[in-house]
Parts: C-alpha cells; structure tokens; sequence
C-alpha cells in the first residue's frame, strides 16, 4: 500500500516533468528567435501633458552634471517640467546595448526607458527591425526649429523620422604628443616603432573606415572587399602585438595612465582624458563623421515626456551648458554664440566645413554580417 | 517506519530538486534548442535540427578553447602552489591570529570582482612603479610591459580565483589531527615522508574541490581577459559573449556553450576518476572499507 502509493507519487512527478517539457518543446520549436518584429511599425504619440516619470539611457559622460551648486541638464528639466527622471548611463556599446535590449524589444517592451541614445547605424537597425516609433515633427516643434540645417536629411533617416540628434562627433587619433608627435595619419599608427603602444576603437564602423580611407579608398563608394581587406591589415598587426587592444571608450583611461601612445579615438573625449599631452588630431586621410541619437522604442511608456526631453536639449540654452560640459558638436542653431569664446573658436566643438573636408559620414559595409564576422575574429583574437 | 517518514529524504532533497530542474535542466533545454537553430539575425532563426552548428562553433574557435584551457590549467596550479601553503600557514602557524589571517584571505571579496581586476590596471600600467622593479629583473613579459599579455590574464585570474582555492584547503587543513602526523614522525619519517603520507592524503578532498573551484570558473571567465589581455589573450568566454551580444547570431554562440560545458564535464569526470572518487566526496581514508 505505502510503496504503491510512493510509486504513484513518483509515476505522477513524472507525468507532470514530462508535461511541461512538452509543452515547453511545442512552445519554443515553434517560435522564431530574433529577425524583424512582426508589429508595423507606429508614429509614437503622447498621452496628455508631460508629466510623470521616464526613464532615459545614455552613454555615460554624456550629460552635464549637477556641478558647484550648478544645476545640470537633468535638473534644469526636472524644475522646468516637474518630470522626474530616472537617466541611467547603460549604453557602452551600440552593439551590447541592442544586444541586451533585444529581447525585450521583441516582446513589445523598453524596459520601462522611453528614450535611447544610439549611434547613426544603430539607430537605423532598430528602425529596420520595427523596433522604434516614428516622431512627429509637430510633437517636437523646438526641435524641428532648432535642428542645424545640415543635420535634417541624413541618408539614412531622411526628414528624421526616428532618430534625433543629441550630439554629433569625429572619430580621428588620439596622440600623445610628448611621446610620438610624428604621428599625423592612420598609416603612422602600423609603424613597428609604437608595437604594443596603439589602441584601435572596436566599434567596426569607426576603426575600419579609418584604416580604408588611409589606404586610399573612396569610403562612400567602398565595397565589401575594400572592407575585408582593411581587416585584413588590422588584423596582422593585432597578431604581430602591434595593437595592444580593441577598446570602447577605456581607451581614455589608457592614454591617461600613458600605457599607450596614440588610439583611434573620438573628438569630444578632451574631458576625460586627463593626460596634458594627449591632443586629437585629424588624420591626414580625414576622419569619421558620426551623430549619436535619441530614439523613442516600442513600448516607451511616457511618451510625452520624452517629446518634452527633446524639445527642451534643443533650447539653444540647454544645448550650451551641454556643449560646455561634454565638448562634442552640438546639433542645435545657436549654441556658438552662447559658450564661452576658448571653446567658440575650438575647431572640435565648431568645425567647419574646412577643417572637415576630408572626412566621411559613418556608414556600413554593403553586406554588414559577412564583413562584422571577419572583423569580429579580429576582435577575439 | 511510516512510509511519512520513508518519504522524508526526498522531501529534503525536493528544493535542491526544484532549484537544479529551474536553473539547469530547463536553461540547458533552451540552449540546446537554440543550439540547433539556423537562420540570419535578420530573419530570425528557426528551429531546423542545424547539426553543423556544433563543428562549426569548435572549428573556428579552437585557439581560444585551447588557450582557455591553458590559461585556467595554470592559473589552477599556480592558485594550489600559493594557497596550500598559505593555508598551511594559516592553520598550523596562525595561532590566536587563525581567524583573521582567515578573514584577510576572503576581505577583498568585499570589493566586486570588477573593481579588483581594473584595480590591477592601474597596478600594473606600464609607467607604474611595479612593473619597473619587474623590468629590472627582466620579468615583465612583453616589451617592457605586463598589460595586454598572457601573463597579466594569467595573474589575474590567479589572483581572482585564489579563494576559491584556499577555503576548501583550509577546511581539510583544519580538520587534519595533528597527532598523526606526531605519530608518523615517532616511527621515524622525516618532515618529508610524513607529509607526503599523512598530511596530502589526508587534504586530498580540499585540493580536489579547490582545483575544481578554480579550474572550472577560470575557463570560462572572460572579465580578465577582456581588461588585462590584448587581442592575442581572448579566451572563449570572450567569444561566446561576441557572438551573443554583438555578432547576435543565437545558434553559434549556444552551441559552443553547449560544447565548453561538455569538454568541462569531460575534463571533471576524468579528473575525478583520476583523484579518487573517495577524494572527492571527502571520504578521508578511502582504504579503510577496502
């Protein structure tokens, strides 16, 4: 009797294990993982005035902060709007960050974040896999009145429809002219001379794209075998150890702690990096012309005061006291004749067409996944 | 015995049960079904029985895997060479200071590990004071540097995993009746022949479950690879978590966690095997039921 009953105690676990791992196998078998989500794609409109919270993420440094009884960006829009805001700095990488959001995004949510801030090519990604909402110019007049003119029809997002940008930067050679001033171009940075002493970005579409145009390519007319054999240069240098390694935004810290001599590195990082000697150059070749974005997702669940976020960055105001703060180009009319004059005349911050004309906008390889899975072998060693 | 309490072992054993089934059977179905998906990033995959994707996932990555393996062997050894003595030290020489010495051990674990391992960054940046003195002796590896080399990978997760190598030691150390070892010494063994006889057999399960800690965690780190290596220094952590996070492609990046979690349960069994299942289980004299 007590055994028979132990055994069906046994015998009905086992139904009940077998149960759920059947219904977990017809649940999961059926599904896709990944590809473009299956909702159309909506324009994101906002539910009553802002007010409320939202949560927004950003690179880190990439805000001006509350700062000698100074309030910064997040506090000035907390007291003008009554909206508290939760910023959290968790975008490190486009890549990553897409990579952590994803599943969340397939199933329809933000993670409770109603604004992204993610590069050019990202931002387009997401728009492509139905990922983000459309934006209104109407939602955001400020914005539209503000944006400078070269800025409004980008390639890849033609009359901004999702993306809208928060700053815009160069990526070009971070030196330290105390230790090697002879550097001026991309060239310069395979010279046996600095083996060990060269960081490269491992974001593909900053490092690549530099590499190409020193080599000579025309970058906007580059195909897929232009790309793989760029790769192809980085990657016998990072195997002789002239590359010391492929970095986010640490390249910084190392220049700082001077275990390097030069990296390819971006134009506004002036304020992090605390190395006197460290200066951004131009390559000879010319650089990379990039803009990061703010986005609003699917599922972003205060709308209204992510519209009231943006408008606010593009008071000429606020645009400045950012300027100031962070050093990148702002994308706001305006803003030079409000900072300071040292950082008015600062080619870094206010470059003209002049001190550009060389450079390219970022863009991807023709066929995106065969060319980052070369590149990624060269990252992982 | 009512068959109530017949029952009560497996009651007991019912949360570790739920807990393995939760977090390890279910977790291991999913990978192995996204293991054996095919498709693109962009149109998604599906579920089609894809086979190659294990070949495919252990031929483009073999260097990694047998740097992994290299990387975390050593550290494994140099973690034993360092924490057996030391908790030797501790148990046998600390005296009143047992506790402490003890508590020394464990206290940087009060720091995350990631803070610990940048940490080390700063230690060892090139211009530091300590890589000079290593430069004198001409111990620094790569030209006049540690970052960015096998070494400094190596150290680290030496260093990361230390613990995890002397807490067991010392719990077997402090066990071990020392008037065994006064008995050995009375028929006449040097210090030598008695440790070799009473006291390594005796610890042999803390040195099981302290190479297993550390072997086992070291492999398949990717954080001191990723801070302290270079390009040349990536292990396979660091490419499951490229292919997961930034190439996205699902399949691949299951499929060598799949295969890594089976060549570490290979390389535990054997070694099991090879110390004793006694040894393992922390059975102290496994002669005694021969």
């Amino acid at each position: 009797m007590r055994r028979a009953r132990a055994r069906a105690a046994v015998k009905l676990a086992l139904a009940a294990a077998a149960t759920v791992a059947l219904s977990l196998t017809v649940w999961a078998c059926g599904g896709t993982i990944g590809g473009i989500a299956n909702n159309p794609v909506e324009v994101a409109e906002s539910n009553g005035p802002p007010e409320g919270d939202v949560t927004i993420s950003n690179w880190p440094g990439y805000i001006q902060p509350n700062e000698g009884g100074e309030p910064g960006t997040i506090s000035q829009f907390e007291k003008a709007t009554g909206i508290k805001v939760d910023y959290i700095e968790d975008v490190n990488d486009n890549n990553e960050f897409f990579g952590k959001m994803r599943p969340l995004l397939e199933q329809g949510e933000s993670g409770g974040r109603s604004i992204f801030v993610v590069t050019d090519w990202m931002a387009k990604e997401m728009y492509d896999f139905h990922f983000l909402q459309e934006i209104e110019p109407s939602s955001i007049p400020e914005v539209f009145k503000n944006l400078v003119p070269n800025l409004k029809n980008p390639k890849f997002d033609p009359g901004r429809k999702f993306s809208i940008p928060w700053q815009t930067g160069m990526t070009g050679i971070w030196v330290d002219e105390s230790k090697a001033p002879e550097i001026k171009s991309v060239n310069d940075l395979f010279d046996p001379k600095y083996k060990g002493k060269v960081t490269m970005l491992q974001e593909m579409r900053d490092t690549v794209p530099l590499v190409m145009k020193a080599e000579g390519v025309d970058f906007e007319e580059a195909t897929d075998e232009d790309w793989l054999k760029a790769i192809e240069k980085i990657e016998d240098a990072a195997a002789s150890g002239q590359i010391r390694r492929f970095t986010g935004n640490d390249y910084t810290e190392e220049l700082t702690a001077g275990n390097i001599v030069a990296a390819i590195g971006w134009s506004g990082d002036a304020s992090i990096v605390a190395n006197p000697d460290a200066e951004w150059i131009m390559p000879e070749q010319g650089c990379v012309i990039w803009s990061d974005n703010m986005v609003i997702p699917i599922g972003a669940p205060n709308v209204g005061a992510a519209f009231a976020f943006m408008d606010f960055v593009y008071e000429p105001e606020v645009a400045a006291g950012l300027t100031e703060y962070i050093t990148y180009i702002s994308p706001v009319k305006g803003v030079q004749e409000l900072v300071p004059k040292e950082l008015a005349d600062d080619p870094l911050v206010f470059p003209s067409p002049e001190f550009q004309k060389s450079c390219s906008i970022q863009g991807s390889p023709p066929d995106p996944e065969t060319v980052s899975k070369a590149w990624a072998n060269v990252v992982a060693g | 015995m009512s068959w109530s309490k017949r029952l009560v072992p497996y009651w007991l054993l019912g949360p570790g049960i739920v807990w393995l089934v939760l977090f390890f059977v279910v977790p291991m179905y999913f990978m192995g079904e996204i293991a054996l998906r095919s498709g693109t990033p962009i149109e998604g995959f599906t579920f089609t029985w894809e086979w190659s994707n294990f070949p495919d996932a252990l031929s483009g990555n073999t260097e990694q895997i047998f740097r992994s393996l290299y990387y975390a062997g050593v550290a494994t050894i140099l973690a034993l060479a360092i924490g057996y003595p030391l908790a030797y030290a501790i148990v046998f020489r600390g005296g009143r200071f047992r506790l402490l010495l003890l508590f020394a051990v464990i206290a940087p674990f009060f720091t995350t590990y990631l803070i610990r391992t940048i940490a080390w960054k700063t230690i060892l940046s090139d211009s530091s004071p300590v890589v000079d003195v290593l430069e004198v002796f001409s111990l620094a590896p790569g030209d006049g540097r540690v970052l960015a080399t096998s070494g400094a990978v190596i150290a680290g997760l030496t260093y990361n995993f230390l613990p995890f190598m002397i807490l067991p030691l010392y719990a077997s150390l402090e066990r071990l009746d020392g008037r065994l070892i006064e008995a050995a010494k009375d028929l006449y063994s040097n210090s030598f022949t008695a440790f070799r006889k009473v006291t390594l057999p005796l610890t042999a399960p803390g040195i099981v479950a302290g190479v297993l800690l550390t072997f086992i965690p070291a492999f398949g780190d990717y954080l001191n690879a990723q801070l302290l290596g270079g390009p040349q220094q990536q292990m396979v952590g660091n490419v499951i978590q490229l292919l997961f996070l930034n190439q996205r492609d699902y399949p691949e990046a299951a499929a060598l966690s799949f295969l890594m979690m089976a060549l570490i349960m290979i390389i535990v069994f054997v070694y099991i095997r090879f110390a004793g299942i006694g040894a393992f289980m922390g059975d102290e004299d496994p002669e005694e039921k021969t």
